[in-house]
């Protein structure tokens, strides 16, 4: 999957699960700092990616990323 | 006499409370399943046989051999560790004692015994199994309700049998008790003014140590346990077998807690069975009695099973967290290390380790952060989560994994 399509999807999901704006999003936005997100929505992030991508990441590193680029990088390690 | 203790793989049909103890560890009015027997028995020359992920766990916590049999030279008695020993075991004669076709336990003569000597259990029981049948009526605690249902009847007999009455500890002038004196108040107890304890239905044995704080009210049969808390206002009903070390408030009725575990402010918790080192949420209520009156079933194994009764209340793991408002479904079973939030009607079967967030089930933040979150609770309470116990939590984790994946799964895909 080209990396576009990735970033595309993960604002998709991001947008969906933390109600903001995909417009407002970007690859430097930090999710808990600048999108809000909650550490229970981590957690739905994280579900919602692997639905979305079809893979199966390991928790303990998908909970460490912090910023929308870094996930898109970090999910793109999967789709390798 | 030698006595050979042993859980056998119907320990399966008691998780989520026998996933990180032997079964016989299950506790039922006063004692646990082995007190019981070891009483029953009176030998303390045991050997126990669990399954192998609990060998070293058990190995360390007993003085006992674990599943290995040698140098047997004495009569020998072998009992199924699920047993509720209630009657003294008959050793005039040679035999294995059945109910319903199962195993309850057998004798045999010192002539024969050392004919078992290196065999595992598989063999012990073939070998049991030639001897002369006997049919016997006895309580095999086959699934987790038969606990609530034997509990309020073992603590009267318990209180009667331990032959404790009185007290020993400090009783407030203001505090009182109505119905007859059967109660025993520890060591180290102490009773604050304004409680109630109501022995009209049954007897009460306070452990030493054990607080209970100002307007709470107890109702016999019940025991509480070593250093247990019972909060202000409590009302602990009829029927209750709380463990060490417990923080309790809020309404409890005809459950058991097995120990160190909270359930700090009110909510109600009926015919239940609460593991160690739970915590539940304020408000955290569960329904044990379904609005149609019929029979409750509960997930055993991933199925769910009529447990013929109407009222059964949740079965709820070691290391289980609930939120603030989590109301249980009648007959909910929840696995060990699962943090559950309040969200509409929760399902009736968590798997282990799971994390269950605006209804639905997720993997949370991995096993390390749970282990971290146990060494957390365990340290507020002086105990410390030792390397046979983390072993046995991440085999857990791992015997679990396919069940919890595929709710999981699941979860994911249905609509939000």
């Amino acid at each position: 999957m080209e990396r576009q399509e990735i970033e595309k999807k993960v604002k998709g999901v991001v947008s969906r699960i933390l109600g903001v704006d995909e417009s407002g999003i970007t690859s430097e936005s930090r999710f808990v700092e600048d999108l809000g997100a909650e550490s229970v929505q981590s957690l739905e992030l994280v579900a919602a990616f692997e639905e979305e991508f079809g893979i199966e990441m390991e928790e303990d590193a998908a909970l460490q990323v912090q910023t929308v680029g870094k996930a898109i990088d970090f999910i793109s390690k999967y789709l390798k | 006499m030698k006595l050979i203790v042993y859980e056998n793989d119907t320990w399966s049909n008691l998780t989520p409370l026998s996933y990180i103890r032997p079964v016989f560890e299950l506790r039922c009015g006063m004692y646990t399943l082995l007190e019981r027997i070891l009483n029953k028995a009176k030998t303390d020359d045991v050997i126990l046989f669990v399954r192998d992920y609990l060998a070293n766990l058990v190995r360390k916590k007993y003085k006992y051999p674990v599943n290995h049999v040698s140098e047997l030279n004495d009569d020998l008695l072998i009992v199924d560790g699920k047993l509720l020993a209630t009657d003294n075991f008959k050793t005039d004669k040679e035999a294995v004692y059945l109910c319903d076709n199962e195993i309850v336990y057998a004798f045999v003569k010192k002539e024969n015994a050392s004919k078992i000597n290196g065999m595992n259990l598989a063999q012990i029981l073939d070998f049991v199994k030639t001897l002369p049948a006997v049919n016997i009526d006895a309580k095999l605690m086959r699934y987790p309700w038969n606990f609530i249902h034997e509990n309020p009847e073992m603590l009267k007999k318990d209180f009667i049998s331990c032959g404790k009455k009185g007290i020993e500890g400090v009783f407030s002038p203001q505090a009182g008790v109505k119905g007859p004196d059967d109660i025993f108040i520890g060591e180290g107890a102490e009773i604050h003014p304004f409680v109630v304890l109501d022995t009209s239905s049954g007897s009460i044995f306070i452990d030493k140590k054990a607080r209970i704080f100002p307007f709470s009210r107890i109702e016999g049969p019940c025991y509480i346990g070593e250093d247990t808390h019972i909060m202000p206002g409590a009302s602990i009903r009829e029927g209750n077998s709380i463990g060490p070390v417990c923080r309790i408030g809020g309404e409890l009725e005809e459950s058991i807690i097995q120990g160190y575990s909270n359930k700090y402010h009110d909510g109600f918790i009926g015919h239940a069975y609460i593991g160690e080192f739970v915590n539940l949420g304020a408000l955290t209520t569960n329904s044990d009695l379904k609005n149609d009156y019929s029979t409750v079933s509960v997930y055993v194994n991933g199925k769910p099973v009529d447990t013929g009764d109407l009222k059964v209340g949740s079965f709820i793991g070691d290391h289980t967290k609930t939120s603030i408002g989590t109301l249980f479904n009648t007959g909910t079973s929840a696995g060990v290390m699962c943090n559950i939030t309040a969200g509409g009607i929760l399902p009736k079967f968590f798997p282990s380790f799971v994390w269950y967030v605006n209804n639905k089930f997720m993997k949370g933040f991995g096993l390390e952060m749970m282990l971290n979150t146990a060494r957390a609770a365990m340290d507020r309470r002086k105990r410390v989560l030792t390397q046979e116990e983390e072993d046995v939590i991440r085999k857990v984790y791992e015997i679990t994994a396919e069940m919890r994946k595929s709710y999981i799964a699941k979860s994911s895909k249905a609509k939000t």
